[in-house]
């Protein structure tokens, strides 16, 4: 059972790096206090009153002298620790594409966590419909909880998705050129996404790591989660991100055969066997 | 840069980058930085050494290119834009869950003496299959493994059977929920609750016309479907009509005392009585209507044991149970939506969960269903949001460029007869149907196309009947799922021959598929032209 994929092992890394992540996350103010503080002493008492309404474990004093908590510094720490194991022991699907090379195990990885994320945005939101009709306590959190999310599954989703070069294509005109025009038109287009991603860090920069994220802008309300602060960086990381692994594919793809390439069918033998055996056909 | 400029530039650096192979969702985002520099420093384009200098690269950070970030950012705040994940995967569920099967055992017990019987059944559970879920390709697949070996082994025609299965699975997308309604209301801000509803008619409009061209096929030419050996416990017409009226009736009993326990629900928390402002009593929740429905239980009760029977009554439900799940997913989906219980999103989620609690019930569940579940989900959703990141990106800076307004203006000044111009613009979408994905017609042409719709004199649209111009938008995007129906059967790239092609025995090639639809584009186009020249139809719910 061990080499199958969704074992208890893909379960568990994906969810603790979720975790960890997530805790990393809603504790941001406070990491940015201990080692980027503001300069003038009215932004730090702005960001410690920020931090101190967001803190979830305010019991505990900081370490070395700052804001961060003794878990604020183990879920630090835990986040690369908790990646790197789930990169290690990630077991390829049979709807995958099969031939990753060592770097696209990175992102299947955080195909893995997004999965996770999918689940828990679905809970969640069944946990806020729940409350609301059947028990009519609606909670502050759970609809914002769930926009949250969302945010970053549609953003992981596309790393993944280049990956997998399951990324729509029209393929028209590709499929009748040589092998050498392909490698033209391959590594013009890859070019013209590295092109895209500078335009886009280059203009928003600033806008996105300060303004947004350096003053952790939050959604204004009563949950107030960091929206502005978190997906807005993350749209600039992953379509860096996106380009880099667009790259990777060009490198490892470049002396592959076509047809081994072309997108995964439809759908694939060892799911169609499952969906026959559900619908008892022959 | 002028605007004309920009369009020409834009229209011809689409098709090129089409051509060489880019993903579409990155094609559109390199054209909106494109875009952005024509409009804003075009002198970067005929002299790149003077990067830094012009008013986007001035001021490195900041600018007018941080609208692309906030376009992508709102469009990844739209909560609305969470149904299609939630969709994709109570579809993934519904499909490796025996419910479907089961379904059409059930269907197939009623219609197995009609003459192309198996044909109906197919089109009947596709019928079922899109009010429950908002996509295609699983029905496609599903229909092609139970019903296609069976209409072979019978003798049925084998393009009549292709088309069946292919034309009724396309049917996701058009009957409400569907996910292309969905993008549609999202990028065009139109309401998706009246998309919904505006679909409902024109969708099983559609629905009906193929049912129709398959018995009026089959009557004209029976050797077409030829009609099953009978079975000896296969009860005979009429009393097989007293086994579903006896089978409707047991249904329509659970159905009331559902209600009855919804009513009695709503009082004991007194949901259902309020004398404050802007109340809004919940849709037959009243204690009023416990009266009726408690009548119509009793009523069905009586049938049940006095004119249907006992045991033939529990003999039909014995058969017709399959369709129940079926049913109670619709209900709640649909009727968590209208019922104005939830909103889209969390009429999504709770298909999801009813599904699943359908398949844990029926001890199909586990974690391996829930895992290559969210797999299929994450694989599905990768590859519909990225184009509409990129795509949302382009039409945020064509529009900061005067793009749509400047197109509109270019057709309406041409003084073109009203319908001249929406005719055009089906063939446009026909013929882009043929070669791409719904996903990037929605996002790259519809919003260019609704404001010249928008601009059209109204009371030149259509033939019989006047169309509210509140109406157009939901029209237009009714008229453009049906235009889409017909790109998932047209050659060269209509998925539905694709996802058949993976499930069908290997002699059938994909020419024999796309054969098999031939009629079956006729019957949709005729759809397509009922729609065109009666637009009200389209209001006729609303």
């Amino acid at each position: 059972m061990k080499d199958v994929s969704g074992n208890l092992k893909e379960w568990i890394y994906p969810f603790a790096f979720v975790f960890c992540a997530g805790w990393v996350i809603w504790h941001g103010p406070a990491y940015i206090l201990d080692f980027f503080p503001e300069k003038t002493p009215s932004l730090v008492a702005q960001m410690t009153e920020l931090h101190e309404r967001k803190d979830v474990s305010p019991g505990l004093s900081g370490l070395f002298g700052g804001l961060t908590d003794i878990i604020d510094w183990i879920a630090l720490i835990l986040v690369p620790i908790t990646f790197a194991f789930g990169m290690r022991n990630m077991v390829i699907a049979s709807m995958e594409f099969e031939q990753p090379s060592k770097i696209d195990t990175f992102a299947m990885f955080v195909g893995r966590i997004t999965m996770i994320l999918i689940i828990s945005m679905t809970l969640v939101m069944l946990y806020e419909v729940f409350l609301r009709y059947l028990i009519e306590k609606p909670t502050l959190w759970a609809n914002e909880l769930t926009l949250w999310i969302a945010g970053f599954v549609f953003m992981l989703s596309g790393i993944y998705a280049m990956q997998q070069r399951s990324h729509i294509r029209i393929f028209i005109l590709y499929d009748y050129l040589p092998r050498w025009g392909q490698h033209i038109c391959d590594t013009l287009w890859v070019l013209l996404l590295w092109a895209f991603a500078f335009f886009l860090v280059f203009g928003s920069y600033k806008q996105v790591f300060i303004v947004k994220l350096y003053n952790w802008e939050t959604f204004g309300t009563a949950f107030d989660p960091p929206l502005p602060a978190t997906i807005q960086p993350m749209i600039l990381i992953t379509i860096c991100l996106i380009a880099l692994q667009a790259l990777t594919n060009l490198i490892s793809d470049w002396n592959k055969d076509p047809s081994e390439l072309a997108e995964k069918d439809v759908i694939d033998q060892e799911e169609l066997e499952a969906i026959k055996k559900s619908v008892g056909a022959s | 840069m002028d605007v004309g400029t920009i369009s020409i530039v834009l229209v011809i650096g689409l098709v090129i980058l089409l051509g060489i192979g880019m993903p579409l969702g990155f094609a559109s985002a390199v054209l909106a930085a494109l875009v952005m520099i024509m409009k804003f420093e075009p002198t970067l384009l005929t002299d790149p050494l003077s990067f830094g200098s012009g008013m986007l690269t001035s001021n490195p950070g900041t600018g007018a290119l941080y609208i692309l970030t906030q376009k992508i950012y709102d469009l990844m705040t739209e909560y609305v834009l969470i149904s299609v994940p939630l969709f994709i995967f109570m579809a993934a569920l519904l499909e490796r869950s025996g419910v479907a099967k089961q379904m059409y055992d059930s269907l197939n017990f009623w219609l197995s003496r009609v003459r192309g019987g198996i044909a109906i059944v197919t089109s009947l559970m596709a019928v079922l299959m899109a009010a429950m879920s908002g996509i295609i390709g699983g029905e496609v697949v599903l229909l092609g493994l139970i019903a296609l070996p069976q209409m072979l082994r019978l003798g049925y025609n084998q393009n009549l059977a292709i088309g069946t299965i292919c034309a009724s699975g396309s049917l996701g997308t058009m009957i409400p929920p569907s996910i292309v309604l969905i993008i549609y209301g999202l990028i065009t801000e139109t309401s998706i609750k009246a998309l919904f509803t505006g679909a409902f008619v024109p969708g099983f409009m559609l629905a009906s016309f193929i049912i129709l061209y398959i018995i009026i096929r089959t009557q004209l030419d029976p050797s077409q479907a030829p009609l099953p050996e009978p079975q000896d416990d296969d009860p005979e017409g009429l009393e097989k009509a007293r086994m579903f009226g006896g089978f409707i009736s047991i249904f329509g009993v659970g159905v009331s005392v559902a209600l009855l326990i919804r009513i009695a629900f709503l009082t004991l928390t007194g949901r259902n009585s309020s004398t404050e402002e802007g109340f809004e009593m919940p849709a037959l929740g009243s204690t009023d209507h416990a009266l009726y429905i408690g009548g119509i239980a009793v009523l069905l009760m009586l049938l049940i044991f006095f004119v249907f029977g006992k045991e033939r009554s529990k003999l039909g439900w014995h058969h017709g149970k399959g369709l129940v799940p079926p049913f109670l997913v619709i209900g709640i989906v649909l009727g968590s939506i209208y019922g104005g219980i939830t909103g889209i999103t969390e009429a999504a989620g709770m298909g999801a969960l009813a599904v699943f609690l359908i398949a844990l019930f029926r001890g199909e569940a586990s974690v391996d269903l829930v895992w290559v579940s969210m797999m299929r989900t994450l694989r599905s959703t990768g590859t519909i949001i990225w184009v509409t990141v990129g795509a949302a990106a382009l039409a945020g800076a064509y529009t900061l460029a005067g793009g749509p307004a400047y197109i509109a203006q270019l057709i309406v000044g041409a003084e073109m007869p009203t319908m001249a111009v929406i005719l055009i613009m089906m063939l446009i979408l026909l013929f882009m149907g043929a070669f791409m994905d719904w996903v990037g017609i929605v996002l790259l042409i519809i919003p260019v196309f609704l404001p010249i719709v928008q601009r059209l004199p109204i009371e030149e649209i259509g033939f019989i009947g006047q169309l509210d111009p509140r109406h157009v938008a939901i029209w237009f995007g009714v008229l453009f799922c049906m235009n889409m129906q017909v790109s998932f059967l047209s050659p060269p790239f209509g998925p539905a021959a694709f996802y058949l092609k993976s499930v069908a025995p290997a002699h059938i090639s994909l020419t024999d598929i796309f054969r098999g639809f031939l009629p079956f584009i006729g019957v949709q186009l005729i759809a397509l032209s009922v729609l065109l020249i009666w637009p009200s139809i389209v209001t006729i719910l609303l």
